[in-house]
């Protein structure tokens, strides 16, 4: 066993550090969870995505063939840390094109759509931005009843359904969607095939879905008649789920580097604004109820560190870890919530006015963490669905639904 | 970086689990709990002949001068299985500390003894009210006649009725407590003025009350520095700490491991149990907190080995060894039902011995001090 980071992933943390200090200007900070929301943000996002790409850090586990350097993925993990610790938004092309749509392609993607689309998500192009088409109204933890099909009429698919909760679909130049390819007989799961399906096909309308603090993150998608290439068909035709089972993996495992950043900083926050803060003629971090609290959730990031490293260390090894991911996931989600509920403790009155307002304190973090928690803890897989997973691939139990 | 155990961390480990069921099924783990001794003589004789209670100590004194995760590895294996006996007490809490701290002189007479299995040792620092509050310890050790005279009781001692020797620590100046005054004494239990008495636990390990009287003691007993005592026994307990964490660790896999088992075979309404998301997701909880403290534990070994400063990751590992076998214990009885509330099945054993680990050497709170100071509070 050996727990040190080597040279090249120190030396890539205080690279990220440098850019941040550089590049990144305070009042961004808390605002990244949601870029995709405002226009300016979204902007700004897409330019430090450039910026990005141009020192080799957006795809940079990527081959450098499609516009990475190879890099290991200890070193993604760090940079995703510290990036994230930062504040450096723009690491995603749109939540998907990094975390999950290049790795499929490179998985069971053909050398044509790897050449095509690979380059465009590494080189921070606006046309390298990426929306997810999973879920629909009535297929949520339920994925494999699905109902959005796809017809093969000679080169093509005809597309029709629906699809919710799509985020960043009113800002991506491609869906990676999810569709039923073959409706009848067999087990749901053996009916599904992965399409690359471009937003600015005829018959596509983006519906915007607000959140509840009124963000335009997710939206409705509509598919009518949309005629996709046969050529965009990802891997096998209906071996869409077995396929997906792994990209859903890489798609929990990208958000554990992001999630440990953010309750990093957090934390740092609190620490700090506990000792510095006075409350009833004493520092808040005099109170034994705020340290003893801290100090469980700073051994909880501590653990999450580990997972996150050993994760890591594991794809480096060419492992495949599919427990792991939904593990890490269920462990960052949970401590980002505790962080969040533990900070309006701390903040107090104040953890509940608008960022900009004077009475905001930490530049809105605590209110952000807030509102985002619920929300990134279901995506992607909700809690319960990861704990199925854990179950079933590593404790070996019986399927429970 | 790498998560991987070494090729002869696998060895002792495999070795070890195959050693440990077969020396001390439960049974025996039962049959030792009413014993007045504690432990099995012949288990002692053999783990000696294996190597274990000098698998740190220097070759020059007959150990076996391996790293320090190896130890941490055979700790997880002897907290699996519950290995009743003196193993931690002499290893941890004295060998160690003589391997770390003591003279030549003291090494070479008192570490082959410990490493062949001949001598039993223990540490005794506790004092009534047991408050881990080792700056307030009131036993003294103050000179008369070129002697130092030990009076004073320690209690909450560890296998003391065996021991042969024990490390302890008293003041060797008047005046205010707390002062710099602590010092480290290693005590020849035959000696007059030592007694002992049992008190006994819900633990399932029996504890001494130890009580000094003008024992004599002279410079060549000192451990480490006179006046000393309170930094050495911080970092003393440090490492014990780390290791007491390794066996809470491998009590909490098998923990998980008995409770997964019977999750899979137990059938209700028509189905196995583990069918039910209600225990399958307590289970997967159980393992999610299990993994965690094992790496805690595995990071703070391994730091430790490299001779790294890792006080916090420690305090960290142990509030974490605290509430994960807590829980762990709970959990496992509950997935089981009444059977694992009888006398008759292994959930009890762990449970019990929860309370044994916890406060060991201090309790939660302690720690949870020292990671908060860690985050700059």
């Amino acid at each position: 066993m050996d727990f040190s980071l080597g040279k090249q992933e120190e030396a890539l943390r205080s690279e990220a550090r440098e850019f941040a200090e550089r590049e990144i200007p305070q009042s961004f900070i808390a605002n990244f969870l949601d870029e995709e929301s405002h226009d300016e943000d979204w902007a700004f996002s897409l330019s430090i995505s450039r910026k990005l790409a141009e020192r080799g850090w957006l795809a940079m586990g990527w081959p450098q063939q499609y516009g990475g350097r190879d890099a290991s993925h200890l070193e993604q993990m760090v940079f995703a840390m510290e990036a994230a610790y930062r504040g450096i938004p723009g690491l995603s092309m749109g939540v998907s094109g990094t975390g999950w749509v290049g790795p499929s392609l490179m998985m069971y993607g053909n050398e044509d759509q790897r050449r095509k689309y690979l380059p465009l998500i590494a080189s921070g192009s606006p046309d390298g931005v990426w929306c997810t088409g999973y879920s629909e109204p009535n297929s949520g933890s339920d994925f494999a009843s699905i109902r959005t099909s796809a017809v093969r009429q000679g080169d093509e698919y005809i597309v029709n359904g629906q699809k919710v909760w799509t985020s960043c679909a009113h800002r991506a130049r491609w869906c990676w969607l999810a569709v039923k390819t073959t409706l009848n007989g067999g087990k749901p799961q053996d009916g599904i095939s992965l399409l690359i399906v471009d937003m600015r096909s005829r018959g596509i309308t983006v519906n915007p879905l607000l959140n509840y603090s009124g963000e335009h993150i997710f939206n409705e998608v509509f598919f009518d008649n949309v005629h996709v290439p046969a050529v965009n068909l990802v891997g096998e035709e209906n071996r869409g789920w077995y396929q997906l089972m792994k990209s859903l993996a890489y798609e929990r495992h990208s958000f554990c580097g992001q999630s440990y950043g953010s309750a990093k900083r957090i934390l740092d926050g609190l620490a700090g604004f506990a000792s510095q803060t006075r409350r009833n003629g004493k520092p808040i971090a005099a109170d034994s109820a705020v340290r003893h609290r801290l100090a469980a959730l700073a051994i909880e990031l501590e653990t999450l560190k580990m997972f996150a490293y050993e994760i890591a260390c594991k794809l480096d090894e060419g492992a495949m870890p599919v427990y792991e991911a939904s593990r890490n996931k269920s462990v960052a989600d949970h401590l980002l919530e505790e962080l969040a509920l533990a900070g309006t403790e701390i903040l107090g009155a104040c953890s509940q006015v608008e960022r900009h307002s004077r009475l905001s304190r930490l530049n809105g973090l605590i209110q952000r963490q807030y509102l985002m928690s619920p929300g990134t803890a279901i995506a992607a897989g909700t809690d319960e669905i990861e704990k199925n997973i854990i179950g079933k691939f590593k404790l070996g139990l019986p399927k429970s639904y | 970086m790498n998560f991987k155990y070494s090729e002869q961390q696998d060895m002792l480990r495999t070795m070890a689990r195959e050693f440990l069921v077969g020396e001390c099924p439960k049974s025996r783990t039962r049959e030792l709990e009413k014993d007045a001794r504690g432990y099995d003589p012949g288990t002692w004789k053999r783990m000696a002949e294996l190597g274990w209670q000098g698998l740190l100590l220097p070759t020059e004194y007959d150990g076996s001068g391996a790293e320090f995760m190896d130890l941490v590895v055979l700790m997880e294996e002897m907290g699996r299985n519950i290995l009743p006996g003196p193993f931690f007490a002499t290893v941890a809490l004295a060998a160690l500390p003589i391997m770390d701290f003591a003279s030549r002189e003291q090494q070479a007479s008192y570490l082959p003894g410990i490493a062949g299995g001949q001598t039993i040792w223990t540490l005794a620092v506790d004092e009534d009210p047991a408050d881990c509050d080792y700056s307030r310890i009131r036993t003294s050790a103050l000179q008369q006649d070129g002697a130092y005279l030990l009076k004073g009781e320690k209690t909450l001692a560890p296998y003391a009725g065996v021991a042969d020797y024990m490390l302890t620590a008293a003041r060797i100046r008047r005046g205010r407590i707390p002062d710099k005054g602590l010092t480290l004494f290693i005590v020849d239990m035959k000696k007059p003025g030592v007694e002992v008495e049992t008190i006994l636990t819900i633990t399932g390990e029996t504890l001494y009350q130890v009580s000094f009287k003008n024992v004599k003691l002279h410079n060549g007993d000192i451990l480490g520095t006179a006046g000393e005592g309170e930094d050495l026994l911080a970092r003393i307990l440090d490492k014990a700490a780390l290791l007491k964490c390794a066996e809470v660790c491998g009590a909490c896999q098998a923990l998980l491991e008995m409770s997964v088992a019977y999750a899979g075979e137990r059938r209700q309404f028509g189905k196995p149990i583990g069918t039910f998301q209600v225990i399958q997701h307590r289970l997967v909880d159980m393992m999610i907190q299990v993994e965690g403290l094992q790496h805690l534990v595995y990071q703070a070994g391994w730091m430790m080995g490299a001779g790294m400063d890792c006080s916090e990751q420690i305090a960290m590992a142990k509030v974490k060894a605290n509430e994960v076998y807590q829980h762990a214990a709970l959990d496992c009885i509950r997935v089981h039902g009444a059977i694992g509330f009888s006398l008759d099945h292994d959930a009890g054993l762990y449970y019990r011995r929860v309370l044994a680990s916890r406060f060991f050497p201090y309790d939660s709170g302690h720690y949870l001090e020292k990671v908060a100071a860690g985050i700059g509070l």
